[in-house]
């Protein structure tokens, strides 16, 4: 039984390591490498250097950052219960290792081809909450639990409207299979026509990745750093691993699904190096716009949280999955489509950023002046009272 | 229509959690710790405790003689050392009946009000953080607070511990160059003002997560004697500057802020259109700073004052600080009570913050502004 | 200058202060005036001293609303004055009110009652000079750990003893040979 592996026919066991192990060791290095990227971007937007000193422009932060985390001792404390506490870390980890395996880089460049390979993605990806509850529970630690249970409600709040806007591009690209939603829009990119599926796909990112302004269950000014505040050494490692590489792989999804992955505005044609540099640009554009929200903006509260969820993003997305689905049954003539897709969009999105202004962030008159005659003091008052 | 119970109501409890914040934790400020008691994520009850810091500083202020007291001042409020300074030597200055010369009392007018400016900076900074901003808000504070750290060190020769106001007026005259470098740091200034505008005060979330929380009502306020910002963000425009002026500030034109509606929000942008108005305080004292002598023409060796008493108080940038001086004759005070603006708003902390969120507690207590330096002594 | 002189100079004194009225407010209560650098001092009895607060915070012309601060002074031998600063917001007024306590019975009437804002003023006064506030709701100690409840710091009397005994050591330690 052989398998094809970039042109290679292979042993389908050994074509099947041989990718699960460029996977692993891609993994490692392009997570340290948005570590660097990730320091020396925020440290721009807040007028640093970042590292500097190790290595060529502190290049090799992310390699010294690593050799220390794993000579660390790794502590228990001594009330955690022992199981679930170092079990944990895996839980964490594996479910975001195995939501590669149906993520294409380019074309014909993926572990395996799955027929439904966004709904894997979406399965698996949220196994990895099951693991932030263990830590939490685990850790006999108040504030690990606040976290814990902060990122369960959370995750489960966000799954809905992540689903939905995935679900609303299957639905006009007719395929659940990624390769298949790329090649679908080889002309013109979903973002184009359906720009609210995207904002809210980047939201509910943000909010998976626990990024803020979604980075209640671990924000350092409250919770101390959440289900990972007893971990650490190589165990809290593999938590930061794990919180990259789902980085890394939402950020392939984005580009993948809504910016037209590998082939626009090229094309399948050109070779694979140029593919990857397009999925490489594009996923590092949603890299970037997460690192830019960092750095600017505040931590929502968890009732704010769940309110938007629930009251504002999973509404407007039934709204925008019925407009595709019409699309899909009726099957209207393409340009009427897109138009029809782009207008609830659209008029969605303003929507949303209306709430945004007028809801969430509630608009306050300035502060009052108080004239100088208002508060000045009358004289016979002022020599009263000496 | 008759209710039919859950089945299980009354086999389920619920427990309320105790959380331990601080002393040591990201957002206390210091060391100050409270215990909060919450259901879920709703705040029952809050016990502050504070303590941690306390040096016993009123006593040993009362085996300094007056110039030693000075530079203790500096260490009891480490965000507004001019400010501290000034109630201290006005007090002296009180009891012993010494007259300021104007340049003195401009150039302190100038450094108090620049103190208020890096406290207040201090306070943008800290506060971002305390929202969940991953640090921008801390380093673009920072940066214009180190450029007026940079003006104080050059006057007195000590970035934080300056001690340079002496009863009768000033340590030395400021360098030849005083007003290019003020000038330069109000340009930074107002820059920064408006980026912590920008950052802050104009975002959605940063909006959201502010209005409405950790209300107090004008009448709560001063029950519990609050000071400062605090107070006047409920509506009060009590302002020491403008109710009981001291120094030169009865000459100048400036405004009092009060806020409206006595809530986080209220405070924060209080304090950033209080650093406007101190901006506009400066200007208008480089205006009319003039040459002449800083310190009295006849000052004894070693001071000393005749006995009585004096309650000396000024608008330091956190609210009232107050001294309390109580002189039997000689060269030290009997008794020294250094009047604490934040101990008295921390008072009001527990009232504020039941029945809101776990976050909300660590907002409240950021738009507090405490500095547990000042509020243990 | 004679004792006459004195009297007229004080009443002189007092006539430019808000003494009329704060007498009037305190019409029932045993007070006595005493000018001062800044602010009208009037001394009250312990025992009517709450009564006397109250009568100041609830007339209608002061309204002394606010509690500036509260502390006391040791006065070693004749026992310790309790200070309260009080300011009235809509009249901009101050007043220094004083109660001399015996050295045999430190203690007086809580003013939580009167401004919530007395309440850990209080129990700071109570640690730090062993004044015991009849009546206030939480008596622990705020700055001091909670079981030292027998030393008071703040006293004349309390030295300060282990800077002391430190610094005594530090010599004694460099005079003794290697």
């Amino acid at each position: 039984m052989n398998n094809d592996l970039f042109g290679f026919e292979i042993n389908v066991w050994a074509d099947a390591a041989a990718r699960l192990g460029l996977i692993v060791g891609l993994m490692t290095v392009v997570v340290m490498g948005l570590i660097y990227g990730e320091r020396k971007i925020i440290a721009r937007f807040q007028q640093r250097l970042g590292p500097t000193r190790t290595g060529p422009a502190g290049l090799l932060q992310s390699v010294a950052d690593a050799l220390k985390l794993v000579a660390k001792e790794d502590v228990r404390p001594r009330s955690a219960d022992p199981w679930v506490f170092e079990l944990a870390p895996y839980f964490v980890f594996v479910p975001i290792f195995l939501m590669f395996v149906a993520i294409p880089f380019a074309l014909r460049w993926e572990i395996r081809v799955l027929e439904l390979g966004l709904f894997y993605v979406l399965a698996v990806s949220s196994v990895n909450i099951v693991g932030w509850v263990m830590a939490g529970w685990g850790s006999d630690n108040r504030y690990a639990m606040l976290g814990a249970l902060r990122a369960a409600a959370q995750a489960i709040s966000y799954e809905l409207p992540l689903v939905m806007s995935l679900i609303s591009v299957g639905i006009v690209a007719d395929s659940f299979n990624l390769t298949e939603i790329v090649r679908s829009q080889g002309q013109v990119p979903n973002i184009v026509w359906q720009p609210l599926p995207f904002f809210l796909f980047f939201v509910a990112i943000l909010a998976e990745l626990n990024r803020t302004p979604f980075d209640i269950p671990v924000g350092e000014s409250e919770v101390v750093g959440g289900p990972f505040v007893e971990y650490s050494g190589i165990r809290w490692s593999m938590f930061f691993l794990a919180e990259y590489a789902a980085l890394f792989i939402l950020a392939l999804l984005g580009a993948a699904v809504f910016l037209g992955g590998w082939a626009w505005p090229l094309g399948e044609e050109w070779g694979l190096g140029w593919q990857l540099v397009l999925t490489a640009l594009k996923a590092g554009a949603l890299i970037f716009a997460v690192f830019w929200v960092r750095v600017t903006m505040p931590r929502l509260r968890i009732d704010q949280l769940m309110a938007f969820s629930w009251k504002v993003l999973l509404p407007i997305s039934f709204v925008q999955v019925l407009a595709n689905g019409l699309v899909l049954v009726y099957e209207p003539p393409q340009h009427i489509a897109n138009i029809l897709l782009a207008a609830v969009s659209g008029a969605g999105l303003l929507l949303v950023v209306w709430i945004m202004n007028h809801s969430v962030g509630k608009p306050r008159p300035r502060p009052v002046l108080s004239p100088r005659a208002a508060t000045a003091p009358t004289a016979t008052r002022s020599e009263a009272a000496r | 229509m008759t209710t039919v119970p859950f089945p299980h109501e009354h086999e389920f409890e619920t427990q309320d959690l105790m959380i331990n914040m601080g002393p040591q934790h990201p957002s206390t400020h210091g060391v100050f710790r409270m215990v909060l008691q919450v259901d879920g994520e709703v705040v029952r009850d809050v016990v502050p405790y504070i303590g941690y810091m306390h040096r016993g500083g009123e006593k040993l202020a009362e085996t300094m003689d007056f110039r030693q007291g000075i530079g203790w001042m500096d260490r009891t409020e480490y965000l507004a050392q001019h400010n501290a300074e000034l109630s201290y030597v006005m007090a002296v200055e009180a009891l012993a009946e010494l007259e300021v010369p104007e340049r003195a009392q401009w150039i302190r007018m100038i450094l108090c009000e620049l103190n208020r400016l890096s406290s207040h900076f201090m306070f943008t900074g800290a506060f971002g953080t305390d929202a969940g901003i991953f640090g921008t808000a801390f380093v673009y504070s920072f940066r214009e607070r180190e450029v007026i750290l940079d003006l104080f060190e050059e006057i007195s020769g000590d970035r934080l511990m300056y001690a340079y106001f002496r009863p009768g007026g000033l340590a030395w005259d400021v360098p030849d160059n005083f007003a290019r470098r003020v000038a330069e740091v109000l340009k930074s200034t107002r820059q920064g003002i408006k980026d912590m505008d920008g950052l802050l005060t104009e975002n959605e979330i940063f909006r959201a997560r502010t209005v409405d929380i950790g209300k107090i009502s004008a009448a709560d306020a001063i029950d519990w004697g609050c000071t400062g910002p605090v107070l006047r963000a409920s509506g009060v425009p009590l302002d020491l500057r403008r109710t009981e002026p001291y120094l030169y500030y009865d000459q100048l034109d400036f405004d009092i802020i009060t806020g409206t509606n006595g809530d986080v929000y209220d405070r924060f942008v209080v304090r950033v259109e209080e650093m406007r108005q101190s901006v506009r305080i400066i200007e208008q004292c480089m205006e009319r700073l003039r040459p002449g002598p800083i310190l009295p023409d006849r000052l004894p060796r070693m001071l000393r004052t005749p006995p009585g008493e004096v309650y000396l108080r000024t608008e330091a940038p956190r609210g009232e600080y107050g001294i309390y001086m109580v002189s039997r004759g000689g060269n030290r005070p009997h008794r020294l009570k250094i009047r604490s603006s934040c101990f008295a708003n921390l008072q009001a902390l527990r009232d504020m913050t039941i029945g809101s969120y776990v976050a909300d507690a660590v907002v409240i207590l950021g738009s507090l502004d405490i500095v547990l330096c000042e509020v243990d002594r | 200058m004679t004792q006459d002189d004195a009297a007229a100079q004080d009443a002189e004194a007092l006539a430019a202060t808000i003494w009329t009225q704060v007498d009037r407010a305190l019409s029932g209560v045993s007070a006595r005036p005493e000018p001062s650098v800044r602010d009208l001092i009037v001394h009250i009895p312990p025992d009517e001293l709450v009564r006397g607060l109250r009568a100041l915070k609830h007339d209608a012309a002061l309204a002394f609303d606010y509690l500036r601060c509260l502390t006391c002074v040791d006065n070693e031998d004749d026992g310790m004055d309790v200070v309260y600063h009080l300011y009235s917001i809509a009249g901009r007024y101050n007043l220094t009110v004083k109660t001399q306590l015996p050295p045999d019975n430190l203690a007086v009437d809580s003013a939580t009652g009167v401004w919530r804002a007395a309440d850990w003023y209080e129990r700071e006064a109570q640690e730090m000079f062993g004044v015991r506030f009849r009546g206030h709701p939480d008596p622990r100690n705020l700055l001091m750990p909670e079981e030292i409840t027998d030393s008071f710091p703040l006293r004349k009397d309390h030295p300060l003893a282990e800077i002391e005994v430190l610094q005594g050591e530090g010599v004694a330690y460099s005079e003794e040979p290697a």
